[in-house]
């Protein structure tokens, strides 16, 4: 299976990757992609920006082993993500994952899948910026009982 | 390099700056007020005796910024064509950032302006919350950069941590050539990092109580206090960029990792 991930500052497009992954091949029947974007409210009512910290290598490996694991579980053609660090503002996007398998099935749920896993493995850190100063991100519960529901099927 | 504020014999001396081409001008300087948590509660909630605080103080820095001359002996009376007074509180610090930008078209620099729109803003911020409050400090009052004049621009350098971790690729562990005996290198991420207030440590594999992550954690917090935080359950550990339990072993050379709980995506 075809996995590709990227870890970059810059701003990506919201067609990353799309043509891609389709050119040359008629095999795929289903594309699903999900972009994740900074909200303007979060903690606190005000966000006017975040930061994005992570830890260069493992972050690359470890959303690899991430789209593997779904390549293992469903027949995928092709898996990519992208993910940005550094400074961002309320609208940005943040992270994009783009499944493509011969059925949607399979890619809608890869797709939730990789976000699951990406949310509470991949070592990102998110500093907010709002009007009453800078904070940490605390992680969320929700989270880890998103990612438990992929454990039990 | 001179002192221009003296004359040949050293005695005080108010530039002539009739002949300097007038150009824009432009100040930005900063500081901060750092005081107990509670009192920046109270501050952020509107809660203290005095009112707002920080509409006050930011009245107070702008006519001080057009006073600057009658305060400081040498200075020309200048016609400003702005003055602003920014706040910024900052719950991790448990301090106001107070950032001052003055401009105007003439013949003379605006810094001293900005620098006494951030003092004075400071003294009203201590004297606002002086009732509740008496340990307050004010500090790192700096001129952050200033445009125009025959000096050119200047720019203080950012003395913030970077915020990306590590200068390692794809696949790749950086390994220190800091450490000539056996040791691991441990990095502090995110978080965990500000709050530990280094990103990296090197630690002698001799010196550990035992040779696993359980052992690493002891052995720093005997060294200091502030490694305390490592015991802390939502911490997390990899190490060679591969997640670990306190029972994992560490052998020499290895780079091993504390953070707190992701959250990316």
């Amino acid at each position: 299976m075809d996995i590709k991930v990227a870890i970059q500052a810059a701003p990506f497009s919201m067609a990353y990757a799309y043509d891609e992954v389709l050119s040359e091949r008629t095999d795929i029947g289903a594309v699903v992609s999900f972009t994740g974007l900074v909200r303007d409210f979060n903690e606190t009512p005000d966000v006017t920006g975040l930061t994005l910290e992570h830890y260069p290598g493992m972050t690359e490996r470890t959303l690899e082993a991430i789209g593997e694991q779904a390549g293992q579980r469903w027949a995928l053609n092709a898996v990519r993500i992208i993910h940005r660090v550094g400074h961002m503002q309320p609208g940005d996007a943040i992270v994009r994952v783009l499944v493509a398998s011969a059925h949607r099935r399979e890619a809608f749920e890869a797709c939730d899948f990789i976000m699951d896993y990406l949310k509470t493995q991949a070592p990102f850190w998110k500093k907010e910026h709002s009007a009453q100063g800078e904070y940490w991100v605390a992680e969320r519960h929700s989270d880890q009982q998103d990612v438990a529901r992929w454990k039990n099927i | 390099m001179h002192l221009t504020h003296l004359n040949t014999r050293g005695e005080a001396n108010m530039v002539d700056v009739g002949d300097k081409q007038e150009t824009r001008r432009e100040a930005v300087a900063s500081g901060r007020i750092v005081m107990q948590p509670e009192t920046l509660t109270l501050l952020s909630d509107g809660q203290l005796p005095k009112g707002d605080v920080l509409a006050t103080a930011r009245i107070a820095g702008i006519q001080a910024a057009k006073r600057t001359h009658e305060l400081i002996p040498l200075c020309h009376a200048l016609a400003l064509s702005k003055v602003s007074v920014e706040f910024e509180i900052d719950v991790a610090q448990s301090c106001v950032h107070v950032t001052s930008l003055c401009r105007l078209n003439g013949r003379t620099g605006v810094e001293m302006e900005a620098l006494t729109a951030v003092s004075v803003a400071c003294l009203t911020l201590y004297d606002m919350c002086k009732a509740v409050d008496k340990n307050m400090r004010i500090d790192a009052i700096q001129l952050d950069s200033k445009q125009g004049g025959q000096r050119g621009n200047y720019q203080r350098l950012s003395e913030q941590a970077p915020i990306v971790t590590g200068e390692g690729s794809a696949g790749e562990v950086s390994v220190s050539e800091r450490c000539p005996s056996p040791c691991v290198c441990v990095k502090f991420l995110a978080e965990l990092r500000e709050r530990v207030g280094e990103s990296e440590t090197f630690v002698g594999l001799d010196t550990l109580s035992s040779r696993d992550i359980r052992g690493l954690k002891a052995t720093l917090a005997a060294r200091d206090s502030r490694y305390n935080l490592l015991a802390d359950q939502r911490t997390l550990c990899a190490i060679n960029q591969v997640m670990a339990n306190d029972d994992a072993l560490v052998t020499d050379n290895d780079e091993v990792a504390f953070f707190p709980p992701v959250t990316g995506g």
